[in-house]
């Protein structure tokens, strides 16, 4: 499965007026596609910190120490602000909490729900045709430079150019017809409430306003591909100017007839199935016949056939030329790389670094790195990638350190000499000499190393994977990414459509009468109510990557039953990755496919939702398991007593072993590592060591995974 | 523990709000018992009235119509039913009596605590003027001294402060500029005690017996964490020596491993003094776990009330149905396999000719149903 997120060794500290509060202390993960990671814990263990971390929107006084979190070859950690913006609440958004605090008290619903659509809307249509145009252009050029022979090279020139052609005709047939198609969906929204009002007897003031839109809109769907023009086209423009006329002279009967009339025409427009314009582009460009009249299912296939007749095979076939070519030239790029990663790695692995020396080394290597990228790869390679930023921001990290470690090292000396002598004089001084907080220079080093392993050992794979790679797969895949691409580019959001959109997007998560509470204040919603509009907003500009922290923690049952079914939907249909972070062990088994138990900014057990609920291994997990009452429990509640550590002095060893009743002395004196249990699940707990006395978990445990054991076999039964 | 005698009647309660010209109905026609000693939860989605609910029976809302006894007292009474009867009344002996009853249930509604007052003290009056008149001399001037005492706590004796509630976030519901003695003792202070060494006494009591210490006393309440001041919460409630107590979701604001210990705390309180508690909350788990009885609300009305077991393995209302599938269980597999059953009550019943009413299905058993419906229930509860 696709690697979405990657996030290593993340730490995060927090400075405050009584220390420095080690929030987050080492945490690793990995979150696919389409899967759903629940992060467990009690309030402060640091899952919220993550969240925010992967989101950049961490609070000015904290210190991330090391770690970094990679997303689509960059690592969050590293980028700017100005980066992060196309990033934050566009790829990656986030459901909070708190649904009071986090929409805006003086703005109205419908604006905050199409802010982001309007803002990020042309912000992806230009970034579209970025991609597109480049996307295009080098795929063109790869097949000009893998051609053999001037014939194949005037045919791809050729070909290239036609593909430029019949997509304009392409991107302006969509635009057409997406205009046509959401005014007509929009006309028949407005339809139905202007009708109901009507029937009702109760006319809104503005409804002369709205009445005129609808016969606008009604006159703009006129589209071949949505209401036929030679079919209604007479009776589109004579209803709509009589719906007009009617309204001013009050008749509303006659209104009535007339929207009745234009609602059915609307439907059967807004309904019909849109046509493969891609194929049509290419018909209507360099086919001198007019389409021919078929039903749409078959026209389909027939401008399919045609395209793979004329043009497409060959298309493809160079394209997939291009494409071997391509891999090929990467792959002589890669093993250049390698030798001169190798040839580099005495510079980096001195006693002590040359500045200039390595500044010189790390231009070069980003060069020959940055070569090694192949442009006509679909998905890309974060590793190399991250590369260049994150060896640079180490050595600005070194270079800085070695600089500043002198007068760090000579202001403790001088401090040190102080205490001394006032005890050398007999004086007791309240205070210490606090440890210098000098830069490590060898760890840097290690890392810059470790960088360096990281990126050859990745090359050497690609390069032992080379021939089992299915090009024509990939040449498919790039074809598939211009087109959509391609589409993106009219993808035109307006604020009209950004409203329709916003309305469709309400009645998805559940909230009644959309039209009306599009236009009301947040005020004027239930604690439920607020908590959807905030996952509207958050699905609003189609994000990889969803974050929700507790967004069900404060509704009752049945809107979490509704909301957690939507997330769940969504994520099918979108593909969507979702990191959950809740509580509730019920929401965690409904949702999650693996889960992270994290507890004082650790991850202490880790597994499929399987492992951690059937066969949890960790003494945290089974108290959390056993401290939750389920419908069958009557004994006393076994509550987990006393309070989290306090993380400006993190215990020593495992921070749970004060209220962990099968701590062993090693839990105080050493951390646990983390051990494997089988392929999925890990738990970083002593009682796992092969030395370690056997433990069953509590009984409370045992009896729930017995209950749900027969509550199964009955159901199978 | 639990006996049949009720200790709080709810008949017929109706909270309305007037927003201009419309009218809310938070709360439409409720009526239940809660027999002394018994721990009754009130369940239902956000916005049902569950909260209005426990609100009007400590009288912090007037309460449209309808009648609310504690301990066979009438403790607030609404009058809207009887001037709703009044507009369309004809026979004047009818009118005459609806006039009453307005004002016995205005006076009610006043002068219940008064009432109450004057009886403590009535009763006060007649205890101590025996012992005076029976004692020696010196013993007199002391008795005198404590009757005065007594006396004056009996002037200013509520019968609602022997209801408590404790409330959902216990960051909001603590004032942030009291410390905890000053928070605890609150209720005792406005009741009458000026015995300082008394009120410290006390307090200390209470902080023990919800599981902190004494030093707490003199802190404020930002220096606790969520689990303590929800206990804080408890000792404050429990030091007037309540009989009933509303929770109103003490624990849905708190943390995982420290909801269990506040649910110990109010099971253990529950044991030791044989308190009656009014349990509102939205988490069903909890709810089965903790109380005896359970009554579902829906939109403003009890649409299901029976014992939790009971409620839990033969729900009858649909809405009851629905929101049990919702119940979201630690157990993936099954999880996995869960349907929730929607339900919409304009497909689910046909109220158009026969309006609904409570009815008893069973023994303690009563459904929100009409007659149609009423029969098809006992149909199916014959067969099973």
């Amino acid at each position: 499965m696709e690697n979405k997120l990657h996030v290593q060794d993340l730490r995060i500290s927090f400075r405050t007026g009584n220390g420095k509060v080690q929030a987050v202390r080492g945490i690793n993960f990995d979150l696919s596609k389409g899967e759903t990671l629940a992060i467990v814990g009690e309030s402060g263990s640091g899952k919220s910190v993550t969240s925010k971390a992967i989101l950049g929107i961490l609070a000015g006084n904290s210190i991330v120490e090391s770690g970094e979190i990679i997303y689509d070859g960059q690592d969050l950690l590293k980028i700017s602000e100005e980066d992060f913006h196309k990033i934050r609440g566009d790829r990656i958004a986030m459901i909070f909490q708190d649904p009071m605090s986090s929409l805006n008290p003086i703005v109205r619903i419908g604006r905050q729900l199409t802010e982001a659509m309007l803002l990020k809307g042309r912000i992806r249509q230009r970034e579209s045709k970025r991609t597109f145009r480049t996307f295009l252009k080098s795929l063109c050029d790869m097949m000009i430079a893998s051609a053999a022979e001037d014939a194949e090279r005037t045919r791809a020139t050729v070909s290239c150019k036609k593909f430029q052609q019949f997509e304009r005709k392409h991107t302006e047939l969509e635009a057409a017809y997406n205009a046509a198609h959401e005014a007509a969906a929009e006309a028949l929204d407005d339809i139905e409430i202007i009708a109901f009002e009507l029937e009702k007897n109760t006319v809104a003031r503005g409804a002369a306003d709205r009445v005129r839109d609808i016969a606008r809109r009604c006159r703009e769907s006129l589209n071949k591909y949505v209401v036929d023009p030679d079919k209604y086209k007479a009776e589109v423009m004579q209803n709509a100017s009589a719906l007009e006329g009617n309204f001013r002279r009050k008749d509303y009967p006659a209104v009535l007839g007339n929207l009745y009339r234009l609602r059915e025409i609307m439907r059967e427009g807004a309904e019909r199935p849109k046509p493969n314009f891609f194929r049509m582009g290419y018909y209507l460009t360099f086919c001198d016949k007019p389409l021919p009249d078929m039903p749409l299912e078959k026209l389909n296939e027939f401008l399919l056939k045609f395209l793979e007749k004329n043009f497409m095979d060959d298309f493809i076939s160079d394209a997939r030329r291009a494409v071997t070519y391509s891999a090929g030239q990467c792959q002589e790029h890669i093993r250049a790389a390698l030798q001169e990663l190798e040839a580099a790695r005495p510079v980096f692995s001195a006693e002590h670094l040359d500045k200039k020396q390595c500044i010189n080394a790390w231009r070069k290597l980003s060069v020959t790195v940055r070569r090694t990228i192949d442009p006509l790869a679909v998905s890309r390679d974060s590793l190399v990638y991250t590369f260049s930023p994150s060896m640079k921001s180490e050595l600005d990290k070194y270079f800085h350190g070695a600089k500043a470690n002198v007068g760090i090292l000579r202001r403790h000396e001088r401090e040190k000499r102080k205490y001394e002598a006032i005890v050398s004089k007999g004086g007791k001084p309240d205070w210490e000499v606090a440890e210098a907080a000098v830069t490590d220079l060898e760890l840097i080093k290690a890392n810059l190393s470790h960088i360096i392993d990281r990126i050859a050992e990745h090359y050497q794979k690609l390069l032992e994977t080379a021939d089992s790679r299915d090009y024509h797969a990939e040449t498919v895949g790039v074809i598939d990414c211009l087109m959509q691409n391609a589409s993106g580019i009219v993808d035109r959001v307006t604020p009209r459509i950004a409203k329709h959109r916003a309305i469709r997007l309400m009645e998805e998560v559940g909230i009644s009468e959309p039209h009306k509470r599009f236009r009301q204040y947040p005020f004027e919603f239930s604690g439920g109510m607020r908590q959807r509009i905030v996952i509207a907003i958050a699905l609003a500009a189609n994000p990889d990557i969803l974050i929700c922290d507790e967004p069900t923690t404060a509704l009752d049952v049945t809107i979490q039953s509704q909301i957690l079914e939507l997330i769940n939907r969504l994520k099918t249909e979108r593909r969507l990755s979702v990191i959950f972070i809740t509580h509730d062990l019920g929401v965690v088994a409904n949702m999650a496919d693996r889960v992270a138990v994290m507890y004082a900014g650790k991850i202490v057990e880790y597994g499929t939702s399987e492992d951690i609920f059937y066969h949890a291994a960790h003494p945290y997990t089974w108290a959390l398991l056993s401290s939750m009452p389920d419908l069958d429990t009557n004994e006393k509640l076994t509550a987990i007593p006393g309070t989290p550590p306090n993380m400006i002095y993190p215990p020593k060893g495992d921070a749970f072993a004060p209220r962990n009743k099968y701590a062993m002395q090693i839990d105080f004196e050493r951390q646990p590592p983390m051990f494997q249990i089988s392929d999925t699940h890990y738990a970083a707990t002593w009682l796992l060591h092969p030395d370690a006395p056997k433990v069953d978990p509590p009984r409370a445990v045992m009896d729930r995974i017995a209950r749900m054991n027969q509550r199964r076999e009955t159901a199978n039964d | 523990m639990i006996n049949q005698e009720p200790l709080l009647r709810v008949e017929h309660l109706c909270q309305y709000f007037k927003a201009g010209n419309f009218v809310t109905k938070a709360v439409d026609d409720v009526s239940f018992d809660i027999r002394k000693g018994e721990v009754f939860g009130l369940v239902g989605e956000s916005g049902c009235g569950k909260t209005t609910t426990g609100r009007s029976i400590i009288k912090l809302y007037n309460i449209t119509s309808g009648n609310i006894y504690f301990k066979g007292t009438r403790i607030a009474a609404g009058t809207q039913s009887y001037k709703d009867e009044l507009q369309t009344a004809k026979d004047p002996a009818r009118i005459a009596e609806l006039k009453a009853q307005i004002k016995a249930a205005r006076n009610d509604q006043k002068n219940c605590d008064k009432a109450y007052a004057a009886k403590r003290m009535e009763e006060l009056k007649n205890e101590y003027e025996q012992k005076i008149k029976a004692a020696a001399d010196e013993e007199k001037v002391r008795l005198e001294a404590q009757y005065k005492a007594e006396l004056r706590k009996a002037r200013k004796t509520r019968l609602v402060t022997q209801i408590q509630m404790i409330f959902q976030d216990p960051i909001a519901s603590l004032d942030p500029r009291m410390t905890v003695r000053e928070i605890i003792s609150e209720g005792l202070v406005i009741q009458g005690e000026r015995d300082k060494k008394v009120i410290d006494e006390k307090v200390y009591e209470m902080l023990e017996l919800v599981g902190l210490v004494r030093e707490h006393a003199s802190r404020y309440p930002h220096e606790f964490s969520g689990g303590q001041r929800q206990r804080i919460g408890v000792a404050r409630s429990i030091i007037m020596n309540p009989e009933l107590i509303i929770a109103d979701e003490p624990v849905s604001a708190l943390d995982v491993s420290v909801q269990a210990q506040v649910i110990n705390l109010l099971n253990e309180l529950r044991e030791r003094f044989g308190l009656t508690i009014l349990f509102i909350a939205h988490d069903l788990s909890v709810v089965k776990y903790f109380s005896d009885r359970i009554g579902v609300m829906y939109y403003g009305k009890m649409v299901e009330l029976a014992d939790s077991d009971e409620l839990f393995a033969h729900p009858l209302h649909p809405y009851t149905r629905s929101l049990l599938s919702a119940i979201p269980l630690p157990d993936p597999v099954y999880e996995r396999q869960r349907r929730r059953i929607t339900y919409n009550p304009l497909a689910e019943h046909d109220y158009t000719v026969d309006r609904p009413s409570f009815r008893e299905v069973r023994p303690g058993h009563f459904v929100q149903c009409n007659e149609a419906e009423y029969q098809r229930i006992m149909t199916e509860l014959s067969v099973k």
